[in-house]
């Protein structure tokens, strides 16, 4: 196992850990890594110092409690911390406009799961028509991540775990990121979406 | 779902709605098509972890902070035990026009709260709690039945639930999502077999633009 693709599970096996044995030097790992991600992240969202540490303590604390609820089959451990935060940034808003029976984040985001969809098979039908000339000059406006994922993967025509490996990105993202730009350059094409 | 949803939320109100910034009447709307449409589920799902990707692999200057204490005060609470399965929610259908319909899960909490259906012709509206910026409320049209032509004074989101209703540019079926904005004049109408339930989220009050449907114009409060 190269040491990237070690750091790719790190997180998810630190939560476990937590889960299972309440792993203090576990948690003082993820704790020590995200928390100050999550307050540059408060930072850009508050604009106040005050309002993004209670966010990330208010994040890291439900972390802590609910690392049980943690599942590494269904993605990543920052997925799910991520949405901790944004959650837990979102009833904070709601809660100083002092709003009671109003819409709040469990309202908004399914905990959990959709169940999953049949196929990838809408991509595949796209992959033949991806290098057409139609799709060329609308490829260099997708986002510099997007692009660089589907470069590596259309172009030099690398396997999805390659480029994972090589920009020490977890498959799930690369994925991600693959069907999203297929999207834009869906979108690009027929302007179905608003 | 018989059909395929035709009309879906832009890519950008999407990634806000996955990032939280949108405001939270609209996000209520995109999470109600997202419940309703396995493509945007992918996408939003997506969207999700690409931005956390963005957050872990955000750079932070290492050691300005003491974070110390935080850490002792969380590591002193008590962890949660794992849950039983989870119990599904239950699903409470709502009733109008001796008609029952069952909500996405987005709206469900909020739908057992809804105000009282007042009724204008084929027409009945619900104001739902939520929304300070916008009001959100659930809107149902018999069989056969106009909404009169309007113009939009801000902007207007109407998600199809249940049923079928068209305008001038297209027919929209459960799932379907309209955004009209303020220089959209429109009218919506059902077909006269079927009925629609929507979910309406507008900014402004509707302003009716025809002959005597302008004296429609002081009920405008009826719709908003």
């Amino acid at each position: 196992m190269t040491e990237q693709q070690s750091s790719n599970t790190q997180w998810e096996d630190a939560l476990t850990f937590v889960a299972l044995q309440r792993d203090k030097s576990a948690y003082a790992d993820l704790f020590s890594y995200f928390a100050p991600r999550l307050k540059a992240f408060g930072m850009k969202m508050f604009g106040n110092e005050q309002q993004a540490l209670e966010m990330v303590q208010d994040t890291m604390l439900n972390v802590w409690k609910k690392a049980a609820l943690f599942d590494a089959s269904r993605g990543c451990a920052s997925t799910w911390i991520f949405t901790i935060a944004r959650n837990v940034r979102f009833d904070m808003l709601r809660k100083k406009q002092s709003r009671k029976d109003d819409i709040s984040a469990d309202d908004l985001w399914l905990n959990g799961e959709y169940p999953e969809p049949e196929s990838d098979s809408d991509a595949g039908q796209w992959d033949n028509q991806l290098l057409t000339e139609k799709l060329a000059p609308h490829f260099n406006r997708l986002p510099p991540a997007q692009r660089e994922v589907m470069e590596k993967v259309y172009l030099q025509e690398k396997t999805h775990q390659e480029v994972s490996d090589e920009l020490a990105i977890p498959l799930g993202t690369v994925k991600s990121r693959i069907r999203l730009a297929l999207d834009r350059l869906r979108e690009a094409l027929d302007g179905t979406r608003n | 779902m018989a059909h395929a949803i035709k009309f879906h939320p832009g890519m950008s109100l999407l990634e806000q709605y996955a990032e939280g910034t949108l405001t939270a009447d609209v996000a209520l709307a995109v999470a109600a098509h997202i419940d309703l449409c396995p493509h945007c589920q992918r996408l939003s799902h997506d969207i999700t972890v690409d931005l956390a990707a963005q957050l872990e692999k955000q750079p932070v200057k290492a050691g300005t902070d003491d974070w110390s204490d935080m850490l002792a005060a969380i590591t002193a609470q008590p962890q949660q035990v794992k849950p039983g399965p989870a119990m599904p929610a239950a699903t409470q259908p709502i009733i109008v026009n001796q008609r029952e319909f069952v909500l996405p899960r987005a709206l469900q909490r909020l739908a057992a709260n809804h105000g009282k259906w007042l009724h204008l012709g084929g027409i009945a509206t619900a104001k739902l709690p939520a929304g300070a910026e916008h009001h959100v409320s659930l809107l149902y049209i018999s069989k056969d039945t106009e909404v009169p032509q309007h113009t939009h004074l801000g902007l207007e989101m109407t998600l199809v639930l249940a049923g079928k209703i068209v305008d001038e540019n297209g027919e929209y079926c459960a799932g379907d999502l309209l955004i009209n904005s303020p220089d959209d004049t429109h009218t919506p109408r059902t077909l006269a077999n079927e009925d629609c339930l929507c979910l309406s989220v507008l900014s402004a009050p509707l302003q009716f633009k025809k002959g005597l449907t302008r004296l429609l114009n002081p009920l405008q409060q009826f719709f908003y």
